[in-house]
């Protein structure tokens, strides 16, 4: 891969700014409640604006990596601080970009504890962010532990229904898949003789196939507790429901895409005949990831709960896509990542709000929200047509790819898939319906609706789902310029 | 001089509290105050005398950058462990010159064994700093619990002191020298019959006993809770890292004698981090938790000494150093909250986010370095321990490290559970400017060398290619 330096870093900015906030953060009290919102405000809109900036200034005709900085780290060990951007990162950059600064807006009413939650979010984000752009796996890993982490605390304080055993859960699971990561990263450091971390490095070398087999168990295992791959997605929905809306927004639209991600930059870019060998079983968990999420978040009556089975089931597609292995299939997985995070986010946005209001997600209980909050209610059910795959809109385009290749590479699971997803939708729309075109609960009557401030969030992220739906050729078009040459490498 | 500097230093410094010590009126806070700003100063001295490098009394004692760095590092322990001392509330008014004194004297002993290259030098060195360590635990006033500890820890020292003395004899005798660069000439020798072997690994015991490795960890908990919190905090940072170096001396013996001998420190790496992490889970005390998660951070230690290699005893010096500052930071804060010097229950951390934020945040910071989460010192050297394992070839130990990475993580997490989520009524903890800045200090370590441990670990090659 061609590799272009950057001249000014913007990369870095882009990491450091949450950071710097942070540590403003940390010498403010707790009473200047209006200062503190800001600086993160301002610190997530840092990296908003770069993150931007770095999607649209990417030359798609260069290709190859872009904005590279590159700082020998611990010549010992061969570590290099080593970031970069190309199709592929570039619009889960963005997507980060877009969750953390709507998320901090969407925090904008928080009342406990707001200095430490802005301090947790941030070091969150941070992580994110990290592992998106790092293409040295020492660093790579490190953000990883630093975007799973924080949530922890996350959810323990300013959590909702369970949020102690939910915390424990989550943290546990993720660190077991940490568990499984270390060995996988460290097999492929040692035994390429290198003593490199650098990834792309370490793609030249041609590994030993029964090395490539084990590591990319090992990897996609460890990485799939994240991207909540069937059968280790149990944390999941109980971590959403538990977590509080901008850290559930935050973990379902990006965290969980650090996982898939990762498989698709670490596990298979290392190690391609590992993933020849394990591409059917890959396809398996995520065909009944698919399937098994949507039937089980069709039972759910907590709205939470419904939309963190379909997110089990969203991520089975980005899964089926990359075990696809395919241009379409790995160009509308990475698509998908992009859409379903910024999906989700609109999804416990809207959620959040009601869930302040009335104090209960409850499908039977809201009754005919629409009646009440208007605008509230249109934010979910425009991110529950989106969920449902209605054309327009970005996800439409993301999952006509990966299930077209789907089809092509395994008949019977894209058809599963395609059939399942088809109810889903069809039940999607009854559970709109219950919740918002049912006879108003009076006990909410006297709530007010969302406010223009309140909605920008909201906003923002719909205008992002249409755009994208509208003008899909602008995503694919960019993600390609590294698919292409990822599938030519492999 | 120069070359004798730090323990000459130290020697003069234990003279002076021993003056202290024979006043029939204690004077407690100017006794501190000097104590306090001598340490200190000794901190100064040790590094002054950081790139020494020569020979003492007939090539017994070896002054190195090895040994220099870890000098540093106990005069830094001492140093710390007596700016959390100002009031020591379990210990009485007219003890607490000795106190001081025997620490000075542990610190002392501590000093000679990282620099002792003869085996009769590192015996003598190391019993000057078990015996001091033998009458600070008991010194507690307390309603028993302290002269149980004390006990077990003197019987405990001794039988591994006894195990030692019955290697030593043993490599004495195959090799017919007390030098250690003469033995490990005659080592190749050896290669063929189990005397060197056996030999080393019990040669060894006195240290695997210092650093609570499995066999020799059955004092630990009850130590850490029956010993001051202070005394305590010296046991678990300044003596863990000083065995770390002596294992590391003794272990480079041990490169000719290959596979066999590295079998045996795997073993006891695995069970040592297994077990230390497996019962550590259901603790309600602080202090023994901490003591399960020594002996856990023992196994990990072996971890980088498995290999016998460059890079793995580099690792392992690292995670030595770091180990001080997080282990010590969590016993800061323990230190501080129960600062009538009663025993913590890990519930009794409630509300500490509201008590005292600054006291929580170093809490958090030391709890998930010693977890292992990133950006701190504990994460990036426990990554470098693992790291070195599987470049020697060790994937089962990495992958067991891993999932025991991850079991600790609960324990740890039901800490940092009760500090940021419980709530409690008790008024807000007032700290001292000093404390203060101690804290910011501390912070600002485990997070700066975490994220950029270029220089560090580059001292540390340049250290260990002394010793191997």
């Amino acid at each position: 891969m061609t590799e272009h330096l950057a001249s000014f870093p913007v990369l870095s900015c882009m990491l450091l700014a949450p950071v710097v906030g942070l540590l403003i953060l940390l010498f403010l009290k707790e009473e200047q409640g209006y200062l503190i919102r800001m600086v993160s405000l301002v610190a997530a809109g840092i990296s908003f604006f770069l993150s931007i900036y770095t999607f649209v200034a990417y030359d798609k005709n260069l290709g190859g990596l872009q904005f590279v900085e590159k700082i020998p780290w611990v010549k010992a060990f061969g570590i290099t601080y080593f970031v970069g951007v190309e199709g592929m990162n570039a619009p889960l950059l963005l997507l980060t970009g877009i969750v953390i600064f709507t998320g901090v807006l969407t925090m904008w009413e928080l009342k406990t504890r707001v200095r430490e939650y802005f301090i947790f979010q941030l070091a969150l984000v941070t992580g994110v962010f990290g592992v998106f752009m790092s293409y040295d796996m020492f660093f790579f890993f490190l953000f990883y532990e630093i975007a799973v982490v924080p949530m922890y605390i996350l959810i323990l304080i300013w959590g909702s229904t369970r949020k102690i055993y939910a915390a424990m859960k989550l943290t546990l699971y993720l660190m077991a898949g940490s568990g499984l990561i270390i060995p996988g990263i460290l097999m492929l450091y040692s035994s390429s003789g290198l003593y490199t971390f650098n990834m792309l490095a370490l793609h030249g070398v041609a590994f030993a196939p029964w090395i490539q087999k084990v590591a990319f168990v090992f990897l996609l295992l460890g990485f799939g507790v994240l991207a909540a791959v069937w059968p280790f997605h149990t944390w999941s929905p109980v971590g959403h429901v538990a977590a509080p809306t901008a850290v559930s927004m935050l973990h379902a639209g990006v965290l969980m895409k650090l996982g898939s991600f990762a498989i698709l930059r670490v596990a298979m870019y290392l190690c391609p005949q590992g993933f020849q060998y394990w591409a059917q079983f890959m396809g398996l968990l995520a065909g009944a990831g698919i399937v098994y999420g949507v039937f089980v978040g069709l039972a759910q009556t907590d709205l939470k709960y419904v939309i963190g089975y379909s997110s089990v089931s969203h991520m089975g597609i980005v899964g089926l896509g990359l075990a696809t292995g395919t241009i379409d299939g790995l160009n509308g997985a990475v698509f998908q990542m992009f859409a379903h995070g910024v999906m989700t986010a609109l999804f416990f946005s809207a959620v959040g709000y009601i869930y302040d209001r009335t104090h209960t997600r409850n499908i039977l209980e809201l009754g005919g929200m629409s009646k009440i909050m208007p605008v509230a209610s249109a934010f979910f059910i425009t991110a529950a047509l989106c969920g449902a795959g209605v054309p327009g809109m970005a996800s439409f385009w993301a999952e006509l790819m990966v299930l077209v290749s789907a089809v092509k590479v395994f008949p019977i699971r894209g058809i599963l898939a395609i059939a399942s997803l088809v109810i889903g939708a069809l039940f999607a729309l009854r559970v709109v319906q219950k919740t918002f075109f049912n006879d108003p609960n009076p006990k909410f009557a006297h709530f007010e609706d969302v406010s223009p401030f309140l909605g920008l969030p909201r906003m923002i992220l719909i205008g992002f789902m249409i755009f994208f739906g509208l003008f899909p050729q602008v995503m694919v078009g960019l993600i390609k310029t590294s698919i292409v040459p990822f599938i030519q490498g492999m | 001089m120069m070359l004798f500097g730090p323990e000459l230093y130290y020697l003069g410094l234990a003279f002076i509290i021993f003056l202290m010590t024979l006043r029939r009126t204690p004077r407690v806070e100017r006794d501190y105050n000097l104590t306090a700003v001598l340490a200190g100063v000794g901190v100064l001295v040790s590094l002054l005398c950081l790139c020494q490098n020569g020979e003492l009394f007939y090539k017994a004692y070896r002054v190195d950058l090895f040994s220099q760095i870890f000098k540093a590092a106990l005069a830094l322990g001492l140093f710390l462990v007596i700016m959390i001392s100002r009031n020591i509330a379990h210990i009485e008014e007219r003890f607490r010159a000795e106190f001081y004194l025997f620490l000075t004297t542990c610190t002392l002993g501590m000093m000679m064994l990282t620099s002792s290259v003869e085996l009769l030098t590192i015996y003598v060195s190391l019993e000057l700093s078990s015996y001091s360590l033998y009458i600070l635990v008991p010194l507690r006033r307390g309603d028993g619990i302290d002269v149980e500890a004390g006990i077990k820890y003197l019987f405990i020292g001794a039988v591994s002191s006894g195990f030692m003395l019955f290697g030593l004899s043993y490599i004495f005798g195959a090799a017919h020298s007390t030098y250690l660069a003469d033995i490990m000439k005659a080592m190749p020798q050896m290669l063929h019959s189990p005397i060197g072997l056996v030999g080393l690994i019990l040669a060894m015991a006195g240290f695997f006993f210092k650093l609570s490795v499995f066999p020799f960890h059955f004092w630990a908990p009850d130590v850490y809770q029956g010993g001051a919190n202070q005394v305590v905090a010296f046991i678990a940072t300044a003596s863990k890292a000083v065995a770390v170096a002596l294992i590391l001396r003794l272990a480079a013996l041990g490169v000719g004698l290959g596979y066999n001998f590295a079998q045996v420190l795997m073993v006891l790496s695995i069970i040592s981090m297994t077990l230390g992490n497996l019962v550590a889970i259901i603790q309600r005390d602080f202090k023994r938790m901490l003591a399960y998660s020594s002996i856990a951070h023992a196994g990990y230690v072996l971890m980088g000494i498995v290999g016998l290699q460059e890079a793995g005893f580099a690792s392992a010096v690292y995670y030595a150093l770091a180990y001080l500052i997080m282990n010590f930071t969590v016993f800061m804060v323990l230190s501080e909250v129960a600062s009538d010097g009663r025993d913590l229950k890990i519930a009794e951390l409630a509300g500490l986010w509201r008590r005292s934020p600054l006291l929580s945040m170093s809490l958090i910071l030391g709890i998930f370095a010693l977890a292992g989460v990133p950006p701190s010192i504990g994460f990036t050297g426990k990554l470098f321990l693992f790291t070195s394992a599987m470049n020697s070839g060790y994937f089962w130990l990495v992958l067991i490290g891993a999932v025991n990475g991850t079991l600790s993580l609960y324990y740890y997490l039901k800490v940092v559970y009760a500090a940021y989520f419980m709530e409690s009524d008790l008024p807000p903890i007032q700290l001292s400017l000093s404390t203060r800045l101690l804290n910011y200090a501390l912070c600002a370590v485990i997070l700066v060398f975490g994220v950029a441990p270029n220089s560090i670990i580059e001292l540390a090659r340049a250290a260990v290619k002394t010793v191997i």
